[in-house]
């Protein structure tokens, strides 16, 4: 038996362990089960008497990750794959608003990084109201399809990747589930730009408004790559059906390399990755990941993570 | 070891009317406290804690008022609450806020 052969036995007799494929050294095994494990709400900068006007409006209010048994109002307690808790991330109800869940990390090397996942999608239930609300963007409630769905915008993971003198750069992709007219699209997308930047507000160069984009405001600098894909929402708002992903990016060419969400593989190789023009300081080795939900209705959205493994070639 | 989390459910925000907290899901934890501390503003907020079933359906825990004056912090704990915690404020003047949100297992 090779050492190979050995650590692969290993990995398929831990149940905690074998719904993922993770490379030859795990760095993070994040089950919500336990706690937070350092995903974290993010912040924008501010000044150096902790005046939080300084931040920039559209990085203020990303919400703080909830530790989530997945309570309904029809079912109770819907629970996570593994366990009862999932880290869950909720927007406000409110059109555009993000909510975002960071982890940081610095990289001891360079080379293949790969981020695997369980995670789901919801929109919040609506309770009353008139016959109106069975309709909703491309939706009629029809016994099957649920408005409810089409109230959900999108979710997003990403890093944000620096190192080898300053050079900053993010690879990120998003399932955009509907566009900002809450119509089905179901293509998962990457920014052609890259994201602005507190320094930048600084300099007066950006100003974004609260409930902006703040990955790429605008949405002509998204481009589509892969086939569109349904996913499984599963017909209402309170049914927990977990997907998989796995994410590969290469730090030493600075790429995307591909992208597995449940049975699909897309090639991600040919995915732009623009690296910002200036160089950083104190963020030498940057390793970040983060998720983010974006409501494209009035309506909370919600991405739930029943656990994360990160892992390195490194 | 016991688990530990805080939540910082606003973050100096400008409110002028009657408002509440996004509902926060605490299933797992056994403790609470509250901290709301007013950064900014001349007015005064009176605070009441809110349990849910569901984060959508919300009712008074109980009938104890929190009055905030300009510039403090005022804290109060939280027992034998469900699965959801908000507050829900009624302002009088113009408030900034800073919320916290403490839990424990």
């Amino acid at each position: 038996m090779t050492t190979s052969d050995l650590r692969t036995a290993l990995l398929s007799a831990d149940p905690r362990l074998s719904k993922f494929s993770p490379l030859p050294r795990i760095l993070a095994f994040d089950e919500f089960d336990s706690g937070t494990h350092g995903w974290t709400e993010l912040l924008g900068n501010y000044n150096g008497r902790g005046d939080l006007s300084t931040v920039d409006d559209h990085m203020r209010d990303f919400r703080p990750p909830q530790l989530s048994a997945c309570n309904f109002f029809d079912i109770g307690t819907h629970g996570a794959l593994s366990g009862t808790y999932a880290l869950k991330l909720a927007t406000r109800p409110y059109k555009g608003h993000t909510a975002v869940a960071i982890r940081r990390l610095t990289m001891s090397g360079r080379g293949l990084v790969q981020l695997e996942t369980y995670f789901a999608f919801k929109s919040e239930a609506t309770l009353g109201g008139g016959s109106e609300l069975d309709t909703f963007g491309d939706v009629q409630w029809d016994g099957n399809t649920h408005p409810s769905e089409a109230q959900f915008g999108a979710f997003t993971v990403a890093t944000d990747l620096c190192g080898d003198g300053g050079l900053r750069y993010h690879t990120v992709a998003r399932y955009q589930n509907t566009d900002l007219d809450n119509r089905f699209t179901r293509q998962w997308m990457a920014p052609t730009v890259p994201e602005p930047t507190p320094r930048e507000h600084f300099e007066g160069k950006v100003k974004l408004e609260y409930a902006a984009d703040f990955t790429a405001p605008n949405p002509e600098d998204w481009q589509a790559f892969g086939e569109p894909q349904e996913l499984c929402y599963n017909e209402v708002p309170t049914k927990v059906n977990w997907h998989y992903l796995r994410w590969l990016v290469d730090t030493e060419k600075r790429r995307n390399v591909e992208l597995q969400v449940n049975d699909r593989v897309m090639n991600m190789r040919d995915v732009p990755v623009p690296p910002y023009e200036e160089r950083y300081e104190t963020l030498e080795n940057l390793l970040n990941f983060y998720f983010s939900v974006r409501t494209h209705s009035a309506v909370r959205n919600f991405l739930f993570l029943d656990s994360v493994l990160i892992s390195v070639d490194w | 070891m016991r688990q530990s989390m805080t939540a910082v459910l606003e973050r100096d925000t400008t409110f002028d009317t009657r408002f509440a907290t996004e509902p926060y899901e605490v299933a797992w934890a056994g403790e609470a406290r509250w901290f709301v501390q007013h950064v900014g503003g001349d007015g005064t907020a009176t605070y009441i804690t809110q349990v849910s079933p569901d984060g959508i359906t919300w009712c008074d825990l109980d009938d104890v008022e929190h009055a905030v004056e300009p510039g403090k912090l005022v804290s109060w704990p939280v027992t034998g609450f469900g699965h959801w915690l908000r507050l829900r404020a009624k302002v009088e003047g113009s408030v900034q806020v800073r919320i916290h949100l403490a839990v424990k297992a």
